[in-house]
């Protein structure tokens, strides 16, 4: 504390140190946010249709097309360090058998994903300007908004269509729709949805779709059956 | 004069927590000769400014964990931290004069006539010297 460089010194690495056990407060203080999240879903209209993976490929391919409805209710996953909440939507289904190492294998898609930004991080999201500004007056005043968590899709196209290494997709049977989310904190880990309670976080109720199966390949009016 | 010049910018960006002795005014600090000025340290002032910066820092810390937590509001929190961190800055870096309450009192140059008039005998090679 002798002259002004040892004072800065001393204080900047005072305050990386307090800076660094706030930090860790905020990233604790989220085990004191209990979360409860809930979702439905079903699928309302599956498809199988024929396509390329790209425009100059040869090889043709089986691609699913899952719409579904989702009822979802991830506002208890809002807190002052909740940055953004990414939801995700994937078909499973159990690898065919007999189709050698796969086997007990589970096929596993993302058919449908979501960023929700929390009002704090509404800078960071992907949109225009004036859907930006009509998110922005959405939350004006508020810190949090645990209401963006709240999710109601009917009969949503999927963001992805979804195939199988090999190709083939068409009559599979025993496949689920499954909800996800990730909860991206500005202080903290990352985390994603249990499979079981720890502490106030209660694993996802429900969220999981009964098992359909994908219908065959759907011919053109006038093809000749192959 | 371009030295005088840097001296002063010298001595306004070291900011020691000093008093100089004799005191005597800037302008006519620097044309004396270095040798007959010197500085007081004040030890009390330095330990003082160590304390204010890790008490001001800690108390900053807790207020903007506790702001952030109760209103919900991240921001806010990060806004007190960088505004109460920019603050002991201001209050710990600058040699303020409240730092420089206790200078060290030495004993006065050249001594008291007790003492330089005592005698003293000093021997070096088997020769004695007197002082």
């Amino acid at each position: 504390m002798y002259n002004s460089l040892t004072r800065i010194q001393n204080v900047f690495g005072f305050f990386t140190t307090v800076a660094f056990v706030v930090a860790a407060l905020i990233a604790a203080s989220d085990f004191t946010a209990p979360r409860t999240p809930s979702a439905t879903i079903k699928p309302t209209n599956v498809q199988v249709v024929k396509g390329r993976p790209h425009y100059y490929s040869t090889k043709k391919e089986e691609y699913a097309i899952i719409k579904f409805s989702l009822n979802a209710d991830f506002s208890s996953l809002f807190t002052w360090n909740t940055k953004q909440l990414f939801v995700y939507v994937t078909a499973e289904w159990p690898a065919a058998p007999g189709a050698g190492n796969s086997a007990n294998q589970t096929n596993k898609a993302v058919i449908w994903d979501s960023i929700i930004t929390s009002p704090s991080a509404d800078h960071l999201s992907n949109l225009g300007p004036a859907s930006l500004k009509k998110l922005r007056k959405s939350a004006a005043g508020k810190t949090i908004d645990p209401s963006r968590g709240k999710l109601s899709l009917k009969n949503q196209k999927p963001k992805y269509q979804i195939t199988h290494p090999s190709g083939k997709i068409a009559s599979t049977d025993d496949v689920t729709l499954r909800v996800h989310y990730n909860v991206q904190p500005w202080v903290g880990v990352l985390t994603w949805n249990q499979d079981s309670d720890l502490g106030l976080w209660k694993k996802m109720a429900d969220g999981v779709s009964a098992a359909f199966a994908l219908p065959a390949l759907k011919k053109k009016e006038g093809e000749k059956a192959r | 004069m371009a030295e005088q010049f840097l001296d002063q910018v010298r001595d306004a960006v070291d900011g020691q927590i000093v008093r100089d002795y004799p005191p005597t005014p800037l302008s006519i600090r620097r044309t004396t000769s270095s040798l007959t000025n010197y500085y007081l340290q004040d030890f009390e002032g330095q330990k003082l400014a160590e304390v204010l910066a890790t008490v001001v820092l800690s108390i900053v810390g807790g207020i903007s964990f506790l702001v952030g937590f109760f209103l919900q509001d991240i921001a806010l929190a990060l806004k007190i931290g960088l505004a109460g961190t920019a603050l002991t800055f201001l209050l710990v870096v600058p040699p303020w004069p409240f730092f420089n309450r206790h200078p060290v009192k030495w004993l006065p140059v050249g001594g008291e006539p007790a003492i330089t008039s005592t005698q003293q005998n000093i021997v070096i090679d088997e020769k004695l010297f007197t002082k």
